[in-house]
């Protein structure tokens, strides 16, 4: 053994999700562990990370498609129709020179959701394949994930907010279409699939081969 | 652990076998699952609601937006305009939509598409709504013939839609006459159809129009029914007064066509579809009988036919038979000699007895009539205007003539107007003329002179008087000098009125720059 951290599972340790009180684990004894303290339950790891990780992920790029292809709101003034997507959005204000704003909704819509997608299915295959690569940058690359995550949901409180307030009659109506459900599914399995993420499994296949 | 015993403490690191619940899948996995099912359950039913792709072509592409122009038909929308691109020769423009799923039973040779938007034709506005909401497309949908995916858009909205209930038929008349499409037709001055179409034949120069008559009226057109042009308003003088007539207000503004029918009608009668009327002109015109059979003659008139037109009767004995159809001038390059060959035509149905015979005159019989004097003459119709007429008639000592076959129809022979007839006129303006009491005008004449003499004469006693007048005139004058009261006066007044028209002018320059100060006052002077 090299002259290096000693890891709590090695240790047969585990430390409390809640107080983070250090409990010793006997091995094999793996289940229905509570914290003597504060009454938590107390895993080694997060139970079946991977597996969840995966399934949410999973799940999210399927949504990710409609919440691109359809339209996630439709405008509704004297009489005239508009269903716009996302990106047709994104387009519309480019075209009208709304550069600032074109940037804003690409950034939180479109970009941040399939980079976070991007980054889970990377750390999922990379721990999968028992890597050895970079688990610092690895762990970072989670955390940035972990931090964005939540502003994608800036669009969908745009279009609550306008679908509450413009109702206007025959004047103007916005009403909210199918792809803003998708879009917020997206976002919340997103935030779900990180969450579900054990980083530490990271370091613990990186350990394994570093052995 | 090993159950023989044998060595049992040389194999104390081999490592315990872990007993390992068997783990069943997560069920987290719903989530992916429904997410798919989810998805792939909008995305059928996005598809299944996907109708066929179609290509209409328009002039224009005026109001069309891809994206946002729906088609809609009774309301209902049933496609929309995914793209508008430029037909390659720049002739137009192709849109290309998406209709709803199920309309392929309506996409068929004889649909037809317009852009609707805000339009008066035919004494009516249509199409205001599309003001705010933006142009669309128009569908008429058919069920029947060969299924079609391209279409060549209408300019202007069909006047009526294929579902509608009626006939057409089918109106020919020398001129269209303020007839367009939209155009109501009359029937006892209920609206019961509209002008579809007025165009110019190609082979002839009839205008055709065709009209559709809505159900239940269709059946009021029988086979002997007269349309007429009911555009404005007839105006008939006569003996009980002015009677304006009309078929309707819009009629007045926008023109319309009406149709009766006479006598009693059956069933059988029922003019079927697409059945061709000739349009009168006028009321009057339709209810005048119609002649469609004619005989054509040549007259050869060696004397001037000044005011003998086309259109004018012709009369046998005073009874109008018949019309001129065309004055000519012909020069004859080898006997040097002009002749003015004038086309007659005679209606043969309007004399009783040659009606029955279906081939008209027969040749026998005119040559019968000629040789025992039927001649053609001019004579003056109408003395105001000069205008002739064609007169025929028996002359008994006319000289013996015969009718010609050589030309374009048989040549009836003609005698020159008879001198007698000038002769008369002569004679009658100088026996009016003789009537003249020329001798009493003589008379008065004489004595209107004799009493202008003596009022000369009497005239030398007014001297005097006249000169005493002149003094009075001359002191008058003098009152009225410079230094005379009323002169002082006059100045006074002018004056004052000078005043006046200054204050009048400051009172208009107030009212100009201030006019509520008429109902205000002044500002400052309350």
């Amino acid at each position: 053994m090299s002259a290096r951290e000693v890891t709590a599972l090695e240790a047969s340790c585990a430390s409390c999700h809640d107080c983070g009180l250090l409990t010793r684990v006997h091995r094999g004894e793996t289940h229905g562990l509570h914290c003597p303290r504060c009454g938590a339950a107390i895993h080694l790891r997060k139970p079946r990370s991977l597996e969840r990780t995966w399934a949410l992920s999973i799940a999210a790029a399927i949504c990710y498609l409609p919440a691109n292809l359809f339209p996630v709101m439709t405008v509704t003034s004297l009489g005239k129709t508009q269903a716009d997507t996302i990106m047709s959005g994104v387009i519309y204000f480019v075209e009208h020179g709304d550069w600032p704003l074109a940037v804003v909704i690409f950034t939180a819509s479109v970009f941040v959701p399939l980079m976070k997608l991007g980054i889970l299915f990377f750390l999922l295959i990379s721990v999968w394949r028992r890597s050895s690569w970079r688990p610092v940058e690895r762990t970072r690359l989670y955390r940035l994930t972990e931090a964005i995550g939540r502003w994608s949901m800036v669009d969908i409180f745009v279009i609550t907010i306008l679908v509450a307030l413009v109702r206007l009659g025959n004047l103007a109506t916005i009403e909210a279409s199918a792809g803003a459900v998708f879009f917020g599914a997206v976002v919340v399995i997103t935030i779900l699939a990180a969450e579900s993420f054990d980083p530490r499994i990271i370091w613990d296949r990186s350990d394994e081969v570093g052995r | 652990m090993t159950q023989r015993g044998a060595g049992r403490d040389e194999y104390d690191d081999v490592a315990d076998a872990v007993v390992e619940e068997r783990q069943r899948p997560s069920v987290v996995w719903i989530i992916p699952l429904v997410a798919l099912l989810v998805g792939a359950f909008v995305a059928w039913r996005v598809l299944s609601a996907r109708g066929p792709e179609i290509t209409i072509a328009f002039k224009s592409a005026e109001g069309l937006e891809a994206g946002k122009t729906q088609i809609k038909f009774k309301d209902v929308e049933v496609g929309l305009v995914e793209e508008v691109t430029l037909e390659k020769d720049l002739s137009g423009v192709v849109c290309r939509a998406r209709m709803v799923a199920g309309a392929e039973a309506y996409l068929r040779e004889q649909t037809r598409f317009w852009i609707v938007k805000p339009r008066i034709a035919g004494g009516q506005v249509s199409g205001l709504g599309t003001l705010l909401s933006g142009s669309y497309v128009g569908m008429d949908p058919v069920v029947e013939g060969k299924s079609a995916r391209a279409f060549t858009g209408l300019e202007v909205p069909p006047v009526v839609t294929l579902q509608a209930a009626g006939r057409y038929f089918v109106l020919r008349s020398s001129r269209a006459g303020a007839i367009d499409p939209g155009t109501p037709v009359f029937f006892r001055k209920i609206a019961v159809g509209q002008v579809v179409s007025s165009v110019l034949d190609e082979t002839d120069d009839f205008v055709t129009t065709r009209i559709f008559v809505r159900e239940p009226y269709d059946a009021r057109v029988h086979t002997d029914s007269r349309f007429w042009n009911a555009s404005g308003f007839d105006a008939q003088v006569s003996a009980d007064g002015v009677t304006i007539n009309t078929e309707s207000i819009v009629s007045i503004l926008v023109g319309g066509i009406a149709f009766e029918s006479r006598g009693r009608h059956d069933d059988a009668t029922i003019a079927p579809a697409e059945t061709v009327f000739p349009l009168f002109e006028s009321r009057m015109d339709a209810d005048k009988p119609i002649y469609t059979r004619t005989v054509a003659f040549l007259l050869n008139f060696d004397q001037s036919v000044r005011g003998l037109k086309e259109g004018a009767p012709v009369e046998f004995r005073g009874i109008e038979i018949g019309e001129v159809t065309d004055v000519r001038l012909e020069f004859d390059q080898k006997t040097a000699r002009f002749r003015i060959p004038v086309m007659i035509a005679i209606e043969p149905d309007r004399i009783e007895g040659v009606a029955a015979d279906q081939k008209g005159l027969k040749r026998e019989n005119l040559e019968k009539l000629v040789a025992s004097g039927l001649r053609a003459q001019l004579k003056t119709g109408n003395l105001l205007t000069g205008q002739l007429i064609v007169a025929l008639d028996m002359f008994k000592d006319a000289p013996p003539a015969k009718v010609l076959w050589a030309g374009p129809a048989p040549e009836i022979p003609t005698i020159p107007t008879p001198i007698e007839e000038i002769t008369a006129s002569v004679a009658q303006f100088a026996s009016r003329l003789g009537k003249l009491p020329l001798e009493e005008i003589g008379a008065d004449l004489r004595a209107s002179l004799d009493a202008l003499r003596v009022t000369l004469t009497k005239s030398e006693d007014i001297g005097p008087a006249l000169a005493t007048t002149l003094k009075q005139v001359d002191r008058t004058l003098a009152s009225v000098g410079p230094d005379s009261s009323v002169n002082s006066e006059l100045r006074r007044a002018l004056l004052e009125l000078s005043e006046a028209a200054r204050a009048l002018a400051l009172a208009a320059e107030q009212f100009q720059t201030q006019p509520n100060s008429v109902i205000f006052g002044k500002e400052g002077s309350q």
